[in-house]
């Protein structure tokens, strides 16, 4: 028995095996700050990344520049043919915005769950391994973003900010697997029906829409858009369409599959989403509730 | 040789995996297929044999720790795996001859066990619940083989750099 302790390697490999799981056990921890010297790490790594991604991804978009000049008159085509609906769209929704802001100001309400600040931020680094399918954006708490704001490319809501650091932040996309990852959404149609988004199924590439009611009615090809509800994100945020709905393992609530309108893997502009509307105290919640019901 | 140039050529290994991530094209090959580029941990392992074993491992933990706290945000799991692999691919050498293509094909082999390692933390703190079957057809084959395809183009250059640095040690 002496013998064995006197082992110097096993030594060394049992307390570095007694400190990884204290580590590991340390950051899984629902953390709401990174430490400190996590916070210089992050920010000087984060520094020479984006002095390398800056000049890597203006060569990946001149070579994608190239590319698309190709198609160029084959999408023209295309892109004629959608613009005249469009102006007729247009006009409808500058009505109904009019319409809108009408009937708010007789009712005196001035905010809503759709609105938000968008801060713009170019992504300087992504984890090499995609276990955790984080993104390292270049805007950090100087610059206002805090955890947990919805983040969002001109397609769709990718994901939330996970944590900042003073000139960095990280950004967990809504393909990582994280219970801790919700987002409560609403699925688009004549009665709205809310559920979470949860998880992801890594080979269909669609994000799974949980806790939708037995009874619910959903079809494919309807949106999915957040629901404002989850007291982080703004309303209104485009998720994806619904490609495929089955029964949960129990029967009680139906699981529906959604295919992201935003490209979850190639992304390099975001924009970091803050909500206007204040998260409100537990005795507002009830009167947001109604809201939705209108 | 320069003495900052060792920690800029691993550093600059660090950034490039994560570029290499970044820019590669979403295409055919790679939309249902994981690729994860260990650039850096092969570095360490050809310094580790043909420069000295004692930098490889203080290279490993080091950078796994600048790993864990810049890409993962969970502190632990590479900080343990690279120098754990940098040490097993010394222990394996000493059974084996240093020579170039022995020492492709065992860095080639170390990245498949951190790979496997990685996977198994990763499951049994619920980062994923991929099953072992998926985790090889989707990750596991591409990866050695994006791996494999490093390690021969880089293999002589980082022969040469490390084989100078040690020159440089001894002197």
């Amino acid at each position: 028995m002496p013998q064995f302790f006197l082992n110097k390697r096993l030594i060394v490999l049992l307390v570095s095996i007694i400190i990884l799981v204290a580590l590991i056990g340390f950051s899984l921890r629902d953390r709401k700050q990174l430490t400190w010297p996590e916070q210089l790490i992050k920010d000087t790594t984060g520094w020479v990344q984006s002095l390398v991604s800056r000049p890597a991804q203006s060569i990946a978009g001149f070579i994608e520049n190239l590319q698309d000049l190709q198609n160029t008159y084959n999408e023209n085509k295309e892109l004629k043919a959608r613009l005249d609906d469009l102006a007729r769209l247009e006009a409808e929704v500058h009505e109904l915005k009019k319409e809108n802001e009408e009937l708010k100001d007789i009712l005196d309400k001035k905010d809503s769950l759709r609105d938000y600040d968008p801060a713009q931020a170019t992504v300087i680094a992504r984890n090499p391994d995609r276990w955790h399918e984080l993104l390292i954006i270049n805007k950090g708490e100087t610059d206002g973003i805090e955890a947990d704001m919805a983040v969002i490319t001109s397609q769709g809501l990718i994901g939330k900010v996970k944590s900042v650091s003073k000139f960095t932040s990280t950004v967990q996309l809504l393909s990582a697997m994280d219970p801790k990852n919700r987002v409560s959404a609403v699925v688009q149609g004549e009665k709205n029906f809310y559920g979470f988004i949860v998880g992801y199924d890594e080979k269909k590439k669609l994000l799974l829409l949980k806790e939708i009611p037995y009874d619910a009615k959903i079809k494919k090809g309807q949106n999915v858009i957040t629901s404002g509800l989850g007291v982080v994100f703004p309303k209104l945020l485009q998720i994806g369409k619904v490609v495929d709905v089955v029964p949960d393992q129990y029967g009680l609530t139906q699981t529906a599959y959604v295919k992201p309108s935003a490209n979850l893997y190639d992304i390099s502009h975001v924009m970091v989403v803050k909500r206007k509307m204040t998260k409100p105290d537990v005795s507002d919640i009830d009167d947001n509730e109604e809201e939705e019901e209108l | 040789m320069n003495r900052f140039l060792l920690p800029v050529m691993l550093a600059a290994f660090f950034v490039i995996e994560s570029v290499f991530v970044h820019l590669l094209p979403d295409g055919t090959f790679t939309s249902d297929r994981i690729l994860v580029p260990r650039f850096l941990i092969i570095a360490i392992f050809f310094l580790t044999v043909y420069g000295n074993k004692q930098y490889g491992i203080i290279y490993g933990f080091v950078f796994g720790l600048l790993f864990d706290v810049f890409y993962t945000e969970i502190l632990g799991i590479y900080l343990f795996l690279f120098p754990l692999m940098a040490y097993a691919v010394s222990k394996i050498m000493k059974v084996l001859q240093t020579n170039i293509v022995i020492v492709t094909i065992v860095s080639i082999i170390g990245v498949a066990l951190l790979e496997l390692g990685v996977y198994e933390m990763n499951f049994l703190i619920h980062r994923t619940d991929m099953n072992f079957p998926h985790f090889v057809s989707l990750r596991f084959l591409p990866t050695i083989i994006l791996n494999l395809a490093f390690s021969i183009i880089a293999a002589y250059p980082l022969k040469r750099q490390f084989e100078k640095f040690a020159e440089h040690l001894t002197e």
